[in-house]
């Protein structure tokens, strides 16, 4: 009797002083690994009764792949930051995250740092916000200042202004009558997540920061999708840009003369071919437009999944990520931006801005972004997007004005039969 | 009280416990699930909804279904004739006295062994439109460059060509032990007559390989009609959804659109047609030969 009640005993005192531990999934790249190892440890060592064992996501195709398989088996973390924002309609539809109203001072945290207007793109359908903002990459053109300052030449910030640059870019170097150098680097395949990076970027630039659906319906059948499907087929017909696939990177190589690209690039860049010499620059719009250009910010943020048996000290482990310190710790061993209102401006950042100036450009972009439509239906979209991209700008077979036209039908017939 | 022969039962259930335990987790299981999945429409996420045929309609009208399966069907007509006629040719080169046979066969079987995805990593380059070395070899030559991967006439050859080298290896096996399995009497008795090479080659090789000759077409009906890896990393299915095979495609909606009722109506209509078109090729070529 004495060792049963010895037994209970003992595992009542352990329970009792036993601490709370929390599930931590970042992204699986070098430099986040080393970022939430960093966080975590300070995290631990602040708070011993709330311990957080860090875990990079699990290796898959794509992230999204891992985290749904996560929510099929049940096998979600507490705090995952490497959510993108489209995927939240299958997230929030299934019920595997945590409405953040019910913490209280969530707007207060999450307006306070990201910024209303910004705050609000990332709010779900049913308008309830179920994710943090936390970082993002502004895709912005790249261009190679060797080659830009040989030849004279200006990042472009104009359609027109691009053909000219391009014209001057796209040479035959050593005389074998094809080209070996390019203006810019797009991608051929007909892959959805690309036209995130080309003419989903565009569109933003064009259209002043607006996102492709509407209440559920193709808001993107207009002038400037248009025009920028247009872009890209002259790019393609006056081949500006290589149809082919390069062993290495095209840009780094110098066979093109620009990209597109976040400021994640700076340290990859490093990394590849120190030395080399580069600068951002924003998206090239139709005409000339004076004030700031949006572009797509390729945000990632973070949630709290439903699984998690302390809400509460998820919500506090969350708030921890997204602090000032943090947010300095992000910028200068990811390089990405954190979605913090007046970051370029910000005194704090003030010195790392300073010794980076080459992140100055994508910090003052990151107050301009705008995420990705949050749609259940957003990869077929895409997809669908893509293939029209694929037959007007790179092959031809039907007009700017024809691609989009039936890419807005299609859209409209997922919404109808999916 | 148990009889021997219950006993014998037992140990023979028992023996055969792990291959029906293997079956039913890893094909049965699969399999019906699949059949349930036809009539539902699931996002892995949430919970099946009932849509009874709906899914049948929709592949009905599906343009780019049929799309994929005229692909997959272009990609078999034109792989399975390479295939066989070069694994003939070097089957029968192989069978002669040649220097560093072993060597030759070690060779054309290696790339059978290699990683499909590797395989067509490199072959990418190889085809690259502008940096390729196709391209490259044919620009010494004076000639213009190929898009062998980016024109809607020359994709799915390509691929074709890339798949014929890769599984060569396989079939050049297959034909050489059939090849080595004709009695040399057959040879010896045509010669006194004076027949000439080809005549051998046409009267007596090719008819008795015909049993070789059906499991090689039979077989790379299902390789071809499995085509998945090829365009996935070469194309993308492009362009122009040329090389969009209906493997291809059903990933797309299973995986990427999370569309599993639907890629599993796409997988159970595309069995069925593998199925007819083996039955078709079953009674063309399946006749024996005997002299």
């Amino acid at each position: 009797m004495r060792i049963i009640f010895s037994g209970a005993l003992f595992f009542l005192l352990a329970g009792s002083s036993s601490c709370i531990e929390l599930t931590y999934w970042p992204s699986s790249n070098p430099e986040e690994i080393k970022l939430a190892e960093i966080l975590t440890a300070e995290w631990n060592k602040l708070h011993p009764d709330i311990t957080v064992r860090m875990q990079p996501l699990p290796a898959t195709q794509s992230s999204e792949e891992a985290l749904l398989s996560a929510i099929v088996s049940k096998t979600t973390p507490d705090v995952c930051s490497n959510i993108l924002p489209a995927i939240m309609g299958r997230f929030v539809k299934s019920g595997a995250v945590v409405a953040l109203d019910r913490f209280k001072d969530y707007k207060e945290v999450i307006y306070k740092r990201t910024g209303p207007r910004l705050a609000r793109t990332f709010h779900s359908r049913d308008g309830r916000i179920y994710q943090v903002p936390w970082k993002c990459n502004p895709v912005m053109l790249v261009y190679n200042t060797e080659i830009f300052e040989s030849l004279g030449l200006k990042p472009p910030l104009t359609y027109g202004e691009f053909s000219e640059v391009a014209k001057t870019l796209t040479r035959d170097l050593n005389g074998d009558g094809r080209p070996d150098r390019w203006a810019m680097k797009v991608s051929i395949k007909n892959i959805w997540w690309q036209r995130l990076f080309d003419f989903y970027t565009f569109y933003v630039a064009a259209s002043g920061g607006k996102t492709l659906l509407q209440n559920d319906k193709a808001a993107f059948n207009n002038g400037n999708a248009v025009r920028v499907m247009k872009f890209f087929r002259e790019g393609f017909k006056n081949n500006f840009f290589p149809e082919t696939g390069f062993s290495g990177d095209a840009f780094l190589d110098g066979k093109v003369g620009m990209d597109m690209a976040g400021p994640w690039a700076v340290k990859y860049y490093q990394r590849l071919k120190p030395g080399f010499r580069f600068a951002f620059s924003r998206i090239p719009t139709p005409d000339r437009r004076e004030g700031p250009v949006y572009t797509y910010g390729d945000p990632k943020n973070i949630v709290i999944f439903s699984n998690t048996k302390y809400p509460v000290q998820s919500w506090e482990f969350v708030k921890f990520l997204i602090s000032k310190e943090a947010d300095r710790r992000l910028l200068e061993i990811t390089n990405q931006m954190p979605m913090r209102q007046g970051l370029a401006g910000d005194a704090y950042f003030a010195d790392f801005f300073r010794k980076n100036p080459l992140l100055k450009k994508p910090a003052e972009q990151a107050a301009y972004v705008s995420p990705s439509d949050e749609s259940v239906h957003l990869v077929q979209i895409l997809d669908f997007i893509s293939g029209q991209f694929e037959a007007s700008a790179v092959y031809g077979v039907i007009s700017p004005e024809k691609s989009i036209e039936a890419a807005a039908a299609q859209v409209q017939n997922i919404y109808d039969y999916w | 009280m148990t009889t021997g022969k219950e006993k014998q039962d037992k140990a023979g259930y028992l023996f055969v416990s792990p291959y029906v335990l293997f079956l039913a987790v890893f094909s049965a299981y699969p399999l019906l699930f699949a059949f349930y999945l036809v009539f539902h429409s699931w996002d892995i996420v949430t919970p099946p909804e009932f849509v009874g045929f709906a899914n049948f309609r929709f592949l009905l009208h599906d343009a780019d279904f049929w799309r994929a399966l005229l692909n997959t069907l272009i990609f078999l007509l034109l792989h399975i004739p390479l295939q066989i006629f070069f694994s003939i040719l070097i089957a029968l080169a192989l069978a002669e006295k040649i220097f560093a046979k072993s060597f030759f066969r070690a060779a054309f079987f290696l790339p059978v062994i290699i990683s499909g995805a590797v395989v067509t990593i490199l072959w990418q380059k190889l085809y690259s439109m502008d940096a390729g070395v196709f391209n490259q070899v044919l620009a010494v030559m004076g000639i213009g460059p190929v898009r062998w991967l980016t024109s809607t006439k020359t994709a799915m050859l390509s691929i074709a060509i890339m798949a014929t080298w890769k599984n060569i290896g396989f079939y050049v096996i297959l034909f050489l032990a059939g090849i080595l399995n004709i009695p040399a009497h057959l040879y010896e008795a045509s010669k006194l007559e004076g027949s000439t090479t080809w005549q051998d080659f046409w009267h007596i090789t090719l008819p008795l390989l015909r049993p070789t000759m059906l499991l090689v077409v039979v077989l790379s009906t299902f390789g071809a009609f499995s085509l998945f890896i090829e365009p996935y990393v070469m194309t993308g299915g492009g362009p122009l959804n040329t090389t969009m095979s209906v493997v291809l495609y059903m990933y797309k909606h299973a995986f990427m659109f999370q569309h599993m009722g639907y890629a599993a109506t796409i997988g159970f209509a595309f069995a069925l047609i593998i199925l007819l078109v083996v039955l078709v090729q079953k009674k063309f070529l399946d006749t024996e030969v005997h002299y």
